[in-house]
């Protein structure tokens, strides 16, 4: 089972219903198949501690992509010999729920796809998690993928860029991640599963205070030329994404700081000055 | 100079001699008529004073008492260190164990330090221990903390080869630049050199002579043509 | 299996200072790759590839076999990636460690997923029933022999040149009838390959994150972040993955792309080199 591949939006499934429905990344008037214009972004949610039972919490939703992670740690370590004597170890565990996708797929623990998904973005965290802090000590990340359009990686990282955050996690920035796509000439920013498996697609994650890119994954075919300017969107979007996950988390610090204040609940129209 | 593979028997001289001095590589066995045999393959070297040894290429080290080794620092415990050389074990270095250290007074040595020292036991029922300081005069002399530098591996046949002060190879280096070496019994070699340029030449001109598809000349051509 | 050591602070850095000096520990420059040798086995369908002290062995076997049920009309490719502790005593066999899984998708995204190969000129019966389809299964064996730093550049070398080098039995259809012929009577037909994407990887190294291509196993255990691009002749990326690491500026990405498409054409050519001169060495009708 686990060399077939993805059978979510394979060529197959299209000649079952006929040309009609045959998929058109842009159409006439340069809008996309849910009718979006090509750099705009999904409906972006965030949602903070959905698990209290975890250090640290947070679900992520790109249109129809849900995704949850939870960290736990920094905290003792299971198993002593895996430890560095200087830093926390980062750990990360994947799970897609069997109804995430099209179609009802069982994927096993061991799956290769599965554990090279959490080998980067264990990869992508270490350097941004101040692990030097915490030495011997171990920091535990589980991710749920609940639902499945496309923009999986980018998800993920998002929130677990937020769970990490609630969880008080020190680190040097937001990690922002989104995914790009390229039709013809023109790009596109935050693909669904349909534009994903027609068009070459690139996720990036990147640490919007100072530009850089500490994540790049295409798994497509695309000339170099071409290549470089989807990059730089996605790099751009990821910015502009940072925007939203701070906007996330002040809100709800704020509403934790007057908790703590010992204040009254406020109505929910009654913000505060939010400055980004 | 003759090879052997384990189960040849020893040639000996008729009469036998008084006194038979087998070093590594070779036992008597305790049936009738006492044959020595070789238990590893190698080149088979004998002396006048009947001292026989077979030398055999091997990269793992088998720790050996008063032996000179090069450590890297794994683990600090209160009293000890545990130091990695290669072995089947990690050895264990007690914190005092360097030239006039006190309970005051002692180097303090993190995870990641290298080490030249001395096994002071190595007993196949116990894990090997390490002193950094010469069993007689009790002084460090050369031993203790490894700084800055680069670490080369290699043989233990390579290593007892660099070891033997008729080999031509670090002279010849010397010539060119100078520059300190620790060789170490377990396969590592330390080097430190006045520039990074002529640390890497030593580090492959070592490395050359490792490989065994390289002959000495070429190695020694290669020395002569070095550009630092 | 205990974890491999570490290298030392002494290590560290001196690879530190001397990447700042252009320098590395073998001698080479910083975008100098050590030197491919390529050797084919006496057998169609065998090689080995080393890469200074990396050595890959790749090998392929075809059989002929029932297509997937959603994909009727299209052979089937496997690529088995062998790791084993003789290739380093960090590897296990039994449960994949990181790097092993890394490799193993890094190598069945660039030769799988970017289609290298036409799998559709592997089916051998697209008959009227599609009960009754054959096509050819592809396995491609990598047995990884010892790691001194980028098996996976090595690794896939030694599994496109196995897939030229290799030739499957001639086959005849008459009907709903397949014949398979032996090499002895009909001369056995090359793959048909689509295009030949070959893997490049760097290190960033040092303070300044320098780049290195090919690193050794010393640099891959002390690199700040790593990369790998798998680019075809045709200066198509079909795989690029950095997966974490140091963040860097876009611009470092795009300048290890360029100096990776030039690497791709340099192992292309000694890949078709070392066909070449094999071919010489054998009798077969070459169709």
């Amino acid at each position: 089972m686990s060399e077939m591949e993805e059978i979510v939006g394979s060529p197959f499934l299209n000649k079952l219903s006929g040309p009609e429905s045959r998929f058109e990344p842009l159409n006439s008037g340069n809008l996309r198949s849910d009718g979006r214009r090509p750099l705009e972004l999904r409906s972006f949610e965030a949602e903070l501690t959905t698990h209290p039972s975890a250090d640290g919490s947070a679900s992520v939703s790109h249109g129809l992509t849900q995704v949850t992670a939870c960290v736990y740690g920094p905290r003792e370590a299971k198993n002593r010999g895996l430890t560095m004597h200087d830093r926390a170890l980062v750990n990360v565990e994947v799970s897609v729920a069997p109804w995430a996708g099209e179609m009802r797929r069982l994927r096993s623990r061991g799956d290769k796809r599965t554990l090279e998904f959490a080998a980067s973005i264990k990869s992508t965290f270490e350097p941004v998690i101040q692990t030097t802090l915490y030495a011997r000590s171990e920091i535990d990340i589980h991710i749920h993928v609940l639902q499945l359009d496309g923009g999986l990686l980018q998800a993920s990282i998002n929130a677990t860029t937020l769970a990490l955050v609630d969880a008080g996690v020190p680190m040097l920035d937001y990690v922002s991640s989104l995914s790009a796509g390229l039709y013809h000439t023109t790009a596109m920013l935050d693909l669904t599963s349909v534009e994903e498996s027609d068009l070459p697609s690139v996720t990036v994650a990147v640490l919007p205070r100072s530009g850089k890119v500490t994540l790049v994954s295409m798994e497509t075919r695309l000339h170099v030329d071409r290549f470089e300017e989807m990059f730089k969107l996605a790099m751009e979007g990821g910015k502009v994404l940072r925007g939203e996950m701070d906007r996330v988390v002040r809100e709800r610090t704020a509403a934790l700081a007057r908790q703590m204040e010992g204040g009254v609940a406020l109505k929910e129209d009654d913000k505060m000055d939010t400055d980004l | 100079m003759s090879y052997v593979l384990p189960g040849d028997v020893l040639t000996l001289p008729t009469p036998p001699p008084k006194s038979l001095k087998l070093g590594p590589g070779l036992l008597m066995l305790h049936t009738p008529g006492n044959p020595v045999i070789a238990h590893r393959p190698g080149v088979l070297h004998s002396t006048q004073k009947q001292q026989h040894w077979v030398e055999t290429e091997s990269r793992r080290y088998i720790p050996a008492s008063q032996e000179s080794v090069i450590g890297v620092i794994t683990y600090r415990a209160a009293e000890a260190y545990r130091v990695d050389i290669g072995g089947a074990h990690q050895a264990s270095l007690d914190v005092l164990a360097f030239e006039s250290a006190t309970k005051r007074n002692r180097p303090m040595l993190k995870v990641g330090n290298l080490v030249y020292a001395r096994v002071s036991l190595a007993n196949r029922d116990m894990d090997p221990e390490l002193e950094c300081f010469d069993a007689t005069t009790r002084k460090a002399d050369g031993f203790g903390e490894l700084k800055d530098g680069f670490i080369v591996e290699c043989s233990l046949g390579t290593c007892r080869k660099l070891l033997d002060s008729k080999h031509f190879l670090l002279p010849s280096l010397a010539q060119k630049f100078p520059f300190e070496v620790a060789v170490g019994m377990n396969g590592r070699v330390w080097l430190r050199a006045g520039s990074v340029k002529a640390t890497v030449a030593i580090s492959r001109a070592i490395e050359m002579l490792d490989d065994r598809q390289t002959s000495d000349e070429e190695v020694a051509a290669f020395v002569q043509h070095m550009d630092v | 299996m205990p974890r491999e050591v570490e290298p030392s602070i002494n290590q560290r850095e001196f690879i530190s200072s001397a990447i700042q000096e252009g320098i590395r520990a073998d001698g080479r420059a910083p975008l100098q790759a050590r030197q491919m040798v390529i050797r084919f086995g006496n057998e169609l369908g065998w090689v080995e590839c080393s890469l200074g002290k990396t050595r890959v062995i790749a090998q392929v076997c075809a059989t002929v076999t029932r297509p997937f049920l959603e994909r009727p009309f299209e052979g089937i490719i496997v690529i088995n990636s062998e790791f084993s502790p003789m290739a380093s005593s960090a590897y296990e066999t039994g449960r994949p460690s990181e790097e092993e899984v890394t490799i193993s998708r890094m190598l069945e995204k660039t030769i799988r997923r970017s289609e290298a190969l036409d799998r559709e000129a592997l089916c051998i019966l697209a008959g009227q029933k599609v009960s009754i389809v054959w096509v050819w299964t592809l396995r491609v064996t990598l047995h990884f022999l010892s790691d001194e730093g980028n098996l996976l550049d090595c690794a896939c070398v030694a599994a496109m040149a196995v897939l030229r080098h290799f030739r499957k039995p001639d086959i005849e259809v008459v009907g709903d009838e397949v014949t398979v012929f032996p090499p002895e009577e009909r001369a056995p037909v090359p793959l048909a390959l689509h295009h030949q994407p070959m893997c490049v990887s760097f290190a960033f190294l040092g303070p300044k994150n320098a780049l290195v291509v090919d690193p050794t196993h010393l640099e891959e255990q002390l690199a700040n972040g790593t990369m790998s691009i798998s680019l075809n002749a045709q200066r198509e990326i079909c795989v690029l993955q950095k997966a974490g690491g140091v963040a860097l500026p876009a611009d470092e990405v795009m300048r290890a792309v360029n100096v990776a498409v030039l690497r791709v054409r340099e192992l292309n050519d000694i890949v078709t080199k070392a066909l070449e001169k094999d071919s010489k060495t054998r009798v077969i009708e070459v169709r």
